[in-house]
Order: C-alpha cells, then sequence, then structure tokens
C-alpha cells in the first residue's frame, strides 16, 4: 500500500468519479448522490492539487503508463498546462454546478436515480479527456461524455427538451464515426495511436485523416457550420446541465482540436490554419448576431457560445505564446462567466416560469438581486470589459495579433467584442428597465431564489471576475509543456 | 479451399452484400429493410470470417446482426403500435430520391476513401507488432484478448461506461416520452406448448454457448462481448415469450449486476494501483487469473444492459406465479 503520488492522482480523478456514478447506480437517493458527489469534489480536488504542484516543481507533464505498458503498446495518461487549466475548470463547475443542482432538481421535478449517475458519469469522462493521451481512448471518453450530456439534455421533461436532445445525439455520433475514421486511417499508415509520440509529416493520406478528425470534432463542439444542434439542446436543458454543456462538454472537443493541431500533427498546420482561423471567425459574428436576434434569454446565451468558441481557434493563424496564453485563458474565463450566466439565468426561469425577454423587463430588484449581480458579473467577463478574465484573454489575444502585424484579427476581436457587448446589453437593459414596475416585487409574492441556486451562479461569476487578478500566475501553470509551434522553439 | 473455389465463393459474398445493402437502402418497406440489414449482418460475419478476422465475424454476427436486429424490430413494432393509435403519424420510409442521393454520396465518398487507403504503406512497425511480441507477459495465448484486457484494458473498462450509459438514456427518453403504450409482445399465456419446449430446449444450450464463448476467450476467437451478446439473446427470448416481463424499477440486484463489470474492473485496478503504482499492471502470476475474473463480471454486465435496452423497460420481472399455465 502507498500513497498515491501525481502520476496515480492522475488515474484516480478518472476513477473517483466514475466510482462514484456506479455507487449513485447503487444507491440511487438524493441523500446518497449528495454525498457522492461532495466526496469526489473533495478527492478529485486533492488530485488536482498534488499535480498543479508537481508540475510547477518540475516544469515537465506529467504521464501514467497505463497497465505497465509503455506506448505505443499501452496507453498513457498525460497532463500538462493545457490539461490543469480544463481540469482546474471542469472542478470548479462541476463543483458549483452540483451545487445549484441541490436546490434546482427538487424544485423541477428531475429525477435523482437518473440525474446523478449521469452527472457524475460525465464529470468522469471530461476529466479522462483532459488527461488523455491516445486517440483512440479520446473516442471512448468523449462517446461517455456525449452518452451522458444527451439523456441530461432529455432529462429536463417535454417533447422539446426530447427533440433537441436526440438532434444532439445525431450529430455527435456522427462526429463521433468521422473521427474514427481519421483515427483508423492514422493507425493504418503509423500502426501506433499515441499522440505524443506520432510523427505525422504532409502527405494526402494523413491530410485526409486530419480533416476527418477535425470534422468530427467540430461536430462534437458546435464550430460553424456544424453549430445547429447547440442552441435548442443547451437552452431546453436544466440549468445545471445547460452550465456544464456550454461551459465544458463542447470546450472538450475544442481543446482536443488544440492539443492535435499542436502536438501530434503541427506539420499539417500551414494551410489549415487559415481555414480554422478563418471558421474561428465566421463562428465569432454569425453567433453574436443571431444571440442579439434571439426573442428567449436562455437561447440568447447558447448562442453566445457559438460565438465564443470561435475565438478558441484563432490561436491557429496567430500561434504565438501570446497567443496561446490568450486562448487557454479564453477557454477558463468563458467556461466559468458562461456557467455562471446560464445559472443565473436558470434562477430567473425559477421564478418566471418562462425565459421569453418581454416578459422580464424590470425584473432585477427583489428576490433575484444576487442573481443580477451574477449576470452583470458575467456578461462583463463575457464582453471582455476590465476587470475580468475576458478582457484579460481579449486582450493578450488582441496584443498577439498586434504584434504579429495580422491587422485583420485584430480588427475582428473589436468587431466581435462590440457585437458581444450589443447581445449582452441588450438584455441587461430589458432586465434593469425602471419603465415598469417589477412583476416580482408585488405585496404578497414571497417567491425566493434558494441559497445555493444564487451563490452558486455569484460563486462563478466571481471567479471569472478574480482571473483578472491570478492571471499571472496562473498563467505561468498553464503554459508548462506549451508545444513548440507556439513558443517558437523548434524543439530536440 | 482451392484457389479457385475461394474465388468464387468470394465473389459471390461481394455480389451478395452489394445486393443486400442496396435492398436495405431503397426498399420501401420498412420491415422489410430491417430483415434486409439482418441478413446483411449475417453476410458481413462471413465476409469477416474470410478476411482472418473471427473475432469481429463473431461481433458481427452476436450484436450487429443479432441484438442489432432485435433492437430495430422492437423500435418497428412500438413504431405500428403507434401508427395503429395515430394514423396521421405514418412512418416515411417512402423517399426513395432521397435515399438514392445520400447511397450516391456515400459511395463516392468510399471512393475517395479506398483510393486514399490503397495508397497507404502499412507501417513497418507498432503497436501491433508489440503486442505479438509482448503476448507471453499477459497470461493470456490469444492476441486479441490481450490487447483488450491487458496492453488497452482502460478502454475496454471505459467501453463498460458507455454500455451503462446507454441504458440510462433509454431511461430518461422513456420518462420523457410518458405515454402508455401496450407491450409490444406476448404474455406467457399466448403461447402453445411447442414454444415452452422450445424455449426449454434453447436456454440451457444458449447458456452453455455464452459460457464456451467466455471460457475461450483465453485462446481463440471468443470473450465476454461475444459471451454477454449471446446471454443477451437468451434475454430477448425470454422476453419474447413472456418469461421476463417489463418493469417499471430495477431491483438492486439488477442494478447489481448493470455495474459489475465496472466495479470489477475498476477494483482491480486500484489494487494494482496503490499496491504497484501503476493502474491494471497485473502480477504476473496473478494475469490469468484476474482477467477470467474481470471477464466473468464483464459478460454479465454486458447482457443486462442489451436485454433492457431491447426490453424498453427500466427494469425486469418475473411473471406472478397464479399468472402462469
Amino acid at each position: 500500500m502507498s500513497v498515491p503520488g501525481p502520476s496515480q492522482w492522475l488515474v484516480l480523478i478518472v476513477f473517483v468519479p466514475l466510482l462514484a456514478a456506479v455507487a449513485a447506480v447503487l444507491w440511487p437517493g438524493r441523500g446518497a448522490g449528495r454525498w457522492l458527489t461532495v466526496l469526489t469534489g473533495l478527492l478529485t480536488g486533492g488530485g488536482l492539487l498534488s499535480l498543479s504542484a508537481r508540475l510547477l516543481d518540475a516544469g515537465e507533464p506529467v504521464t501514467h503508463a497505463l497497465g505497465g505498458w509503455p506506448t505505443p503498446l499501452g496507453i498513457a495518461l498525460y497532463a500538462d498546462g493545457l490539461s490543469l487549466a480544463m481540469l482546474w475548470l471542469t472542478w470548479v463547475v462541476m463543483s458549483a454546478a452540483s451545487w445549484h443542482a441541490d436546490a434546482y432538481n427538487p424544485a423541477h421535478g428531475i429525477d435523482e436515480a437518473l440525474f446523478r449517475p449521469l452527472w457524475l458519469a460525465c464529470w468522469c469522462a471530461l476529466n479522462a479527456v483532459f488527461v488523455s493521451g491516445d486517440l483512440f481512448n479520446v473516442y471512448v471518453v468523449l462517446e461517455i461524455s456525449t452518452l451522458a450530456a444527451v439523456p441530461l439534455v432529455a432529462i429536463a421533461g417535454g417533447r422539446a427538451a426530447l427533440t433537441a436532445a436526440l438532434r444532439y445525439l445525431l450529430f455527435a455520433l456522427l462526429g463521433a464515426l468521422v473521427y474514427l475514421l481519421g483515427v483508423a486511417l492514422v493507425y493504418g499508415r503509423h500502426g501506433r495511436l499515441d499522440m505524443h509520440g506520432l510523427e505525422i509529416t504532409p502527405e494526402p493520406a494523413m491530410l485526409l485523416a486530419a480533416g476527418l478528425v477535425t470534422a468530427g470534432l467540430m461536430a462534437k463542439a458546435a464550430l460553424v457550420p456544424m453549430h445547429v444542434w447547440l442552441p435548442p439542446a443547451h437552452s431546453r436543458a436544466p440549468a445545471p446541465v445547460s452550465a456544464i454543456l456550454s461551459a465544458l462538454v463542447v470546450k472538450a472537443a475544442v481543446y482536443l482540436l488544440l492539443r492535435l493541431w499542436t502536438w501530434t500533427w503541427p506539420e499539417l498546420i500551414n494551410g489549415a490554419a487559415w481555414v480554422l482561423g478563418g471558421l474561428g471567425a465566421v463562428a465569432m459574428i454569425h453567433g453574436s448576431v443571431l444571440a442579439l436576434l434571439q426573442v428567449r434569454l436562455k437561447r440568447v446565451v447558447a448562442y453566445s457560445t457559438v460565438a465564443q468558441l470561435g475565438y478558441l481557434l484563432l490561436v491557429f493563424p496567430l500561434a504565438s505564446l501570446l497567443a496561446w496564453q490568450g486562448v487557454v485563458m479564453h477557454a477558463v474565463s468563458h467556461g466559468l462567466a458562461k456557467a455562471g450566466f446560464f445559472l443565473a439565468a436558470g434562477n430567473i426561469m425559477h421564478l418566471l416560469g418562462h425565459d421569453r425577454l418581454q416578459g422580464m423587463r424590470g425584473i432585477s430588484g427583489g428576490p433575484l438581486a444576487l442573481t443580477m449581480f451574477a449576470l452583470a458579473l458575467s456578461a462583463v467577463s463575457l464582453m471582455g470589459l476590465p476587470p475580468s478574465g475576458g478582457f484579460l484573454a481579449k486582450w493578450l489575444l488582441l496584443q498577439a495579433a498586434l504584434e504579429a502585424g495580422a491587422w485583420g484579427w485584430a480588427a475582428l476581436l473589436l468587431i466581435a467584442g462590440l457585437l458581444a457587448a450589443a447581445y449582452l446589453f441588450r438584455v441587461l437593459a430589458i432586465l434593469l428597465a425602471r419603465d415598469t414596475p417589477d412583476p416580482l416585487a408585488a405585496p404578497g409574492s414571497d417567491r425566493h431564489v434558494p441559497t445555493a441556486m444564487a451563490w452558486s451562479a455569484l460563486t462563478l461569476a466571481l471567479g471569472s471576475a478574480v482571473l483578472a487578478f491570478a492571471g499571472e500566475p496562473l498563467l505561468r501553470l498553464f503554459s508548462i509543456g506549451s508545444p513548440d509551434i507556439m513558443t517558437g522553439s523548434t524543439g530536440p | 479451399m482451392t484457389e479457385a473455389f475461394s474465388w468464387v465463393f468470394d465473389g459471390l459474398l461481394v455480389i451478395a452484400l452489394v445486393i443486400v445493402a442496396a435492398r436495405v437502402v431503397f426498399t420501401p418497406v420498412l420491415f422489410k429493410a430491417i430483415v434486409m440489414f439482418i441478413v446483411f449482418g449475417l453476410l458481413m460475419a462471413i465476409a469477416w470470417g474470410r478476411l482472418d478476422a473471427p473475432h469481429v465475424a463473431l461481433a458481427e454476427a452476436a450484436i450487429g446482426a443479432g441484438i442489432t436486429g432485435a433492437l430495430l424490430l422492437a423500435a418497428y413494432s412500438d413504431l405500428v403500435s403507434v401508427r395503429r393509435r395515430r394514423p396521421h403519424l405514418r412512418p416515411r420510409v417512402r423517399v426513395l430520391r432521397r435515399h438514392a442521393f445520400f447511397a450516391a454520396s456515400a459511395a463516392l465518398a468510399f471512393a475517395a476513401l479506398a483510393l486514399v487507403l490503397l495508397q497507404v504503406p502499412a507501417p513497418e512497425s507498432g503497436a501491433g507488432t508489440l503486442a505479438v511480441a509482448n503476448l507471453d507477459a499477459t497470461g493470456v495465448a490469444e492476441g486479441v484478448t490481450a490487447v483488450l484486457l491487458d496492453f488497452r484494458a482502460y478502454d475496454t473498462l471505459l467501453e463498460m461506461a458507455v454500455l451503462l450509459l446507454a441504458v440510462y438514456g433509454a431511461r430518461a427518453v422513456l420518462v420523457t416520452d410518458s405515454e402508455p403504450r401496450p407491450d409490444p409482445w406476448p404474455t406467457e399465456g399466448r403461447h402453445g406448448s411447442m414454444v415452452a419446449a422450445l424455449v426449454g430446449v434453447l436456454a440451457p444450450l444458449i447458456v452453455v454457448t455464452a459460457g464456451y464463448l467466455l471460457w475461450v476467450g483465453a485462446y481463440g476467437p471468443g470473450g465476454a462481448f461475444q459471451a454477454g451478446a449471446v446471454l443477451a439473446a437468451l434475454g430477448v427470448l425470454l422476453r419474447l415469450t413472456g418469461r421476463l416481463e417489463p418493469a417499471a424499477a430495477s431491483s438492486w440486484p439488477q442494478r447489481l449486476v448493470l455495474v459489475a463489470g465496472l466495479i470489477v474492473f475498476s477494483l482491480v485496478g486500484l489494487a494494482t494501483l496503490f499496491a504497484g503504482g501503476t493502474f491494471l499492471d497485473y502480477p504476473e502470476a496473478w494475469a490469468y487469473p484476474l482477467v477470467l475474473l474481470i471477464e466473468i463480471a464483464l459478460t454479465v454486465s454486458i447482457a443486462l444492459p442489451l436485454i433492457l435496452l431491447f426490453s424498453g423497460s427500466p427494469g425486469l420481472a418475473t411473471p406472478a406465479p397464479e399468472d402462469r399455465r
């Protein structure tokens, strides 16, 4: 018997939530589910501390050769700064959203016996994606995340949620098959599947493989033009589920795009960088404009996710350490702010029973004060106004664009920022309007937002603001093991 | 088999595959399409056998043709009952033009892929050659089983979570779609003595076959997935003949069977992690017994989700004694 070290924690952060999900199958009660979730949070949090300490100490990635078989025979787990950024984001968002769900689920008739195993399995899958170092293993864990996320959308009940969930399932399954086809090509050519040992050179078959893998991941990540499933699925899901879908689940696929194009096949990037960046640009503009046109709050937020995911693809054409740090910071700050925004939107729906913007004029006072504060803080980060993580991320990206003399990308960043401000101020203006009496302030109304729901949203919003001040040390951790094509070093 | 004969055989097989595939796509009758799909799966299994891939052949026959076919038929019978009650909801199967478009695009994409694939040089070495070289250290004599339960055991373990989630996904849909509907399968009392006798003969045979497949996995084609699928076929048979009935909730023993594979596999992994520092690094002397233990747990945890998916219910129950004749 030995105390687990960082390398063992790499395994445990996957298996703690998995076994908690199994336990939730066996003990389906609400009390057991809550304790299992708390236990998962505590143990994986400890594991992440151990991993972070080792990473900062040694300055190089932590690995674990599963089964004792070195790659390419076995599967390796692998965690570097980028993994840690996503793992910490997962930890914070899952913990806060679980807290929110404690109050939200009973009030909205969500079946605990179904919810808890799916929720914990999704946590397991996210951690597993972020530590995976193997192309086929990624296929398996992405399937777990999809098969956990789809029923979590359907669990909201009603035909609209079911339709949205099934459309999500079809897109995700198609994406998975296309991804698998690409992986099969890589294996057929190179006989190995480890992301960090493959040496892929530009040739037709490998370009096709990279294209297939990218197309598959784009369907899972809801990147334009494969984004049509996202707005209905993310807006119809229960609030805590919307939060983790937008903040984490789609980002797992984007994370893989970043990792594969910068570590596994950086030599194929030349032309693809502009294609990927161009698709990101289209997503930023298209998503923002559609967000501006929506008449329901959760759909505004969902289209905002389509737009904000586009920023992450700008790292390919900009290709510098600044851009890399900006994108990692954007992934984290958008995750916190978007999850906070969705939870806050859920609180508003909890009181009003609907999310039509038309019926929300001037509801900002009284029982929704804390929720409104959370919503506004999240909006500040999503727009990229200081002080927030969103500002830091967009500032880094803008700096990267200016240093590279890429005026077009710089202009795009400014335009997308303005559009984000437009669709978010539109929402805030409606909520904060003073021209009509607050419908919730009517005498005799004792409706309130449960403490857990208000404070979980606020915690995430505050987190995205605090990132602005913790940016420097965090970026040091998140930059450990940055890919060579971003740092400019040629490598050994 | 002489060379000329195998050319003729393979040629006929390929022609049959293409014709059956075309029938699946182009037939206007949904039921025929399903039956043709099952036939396609069986022919495909023979093709895999001809390609010296007996594992894939077994999996294709048991899962691709068998269980998938049963699931499709279950969905079909449900569609028929919906159509009977609400005639405006006709399943639209007569969209031939769109099928033709998809079939043509798929054929084009396949041709492009094949063109690229034919030019891809095979790697001189890789995970496959390493697996063969390291087979002795795994405790099993069959390469595929060694890959599934040792070299890449982590993937297999997580696949069990995929199966569990498939059941939970189906349950989430059941909750949403709460409209009461008649059970599509007849109850026990409506069958004659022939069926009862047939089930009595088949059930023990199926159990023995599943046990054989499970055991033989250590040296030849077989293993937990094939054994689990065959065991699931028994469940389908019992469900079809009313020996098993749908239940609105799963009992705790059923839930334990659902997760038994995950529990045993994970606990073995964690034991090796805490004892030696590496996850699923079996001690050499223990490798075979541990792999066998895991495979037994996997078999039942593969069979039950498949049966539940076919049954379309959260749980299963045996009929109350007074219903029996």
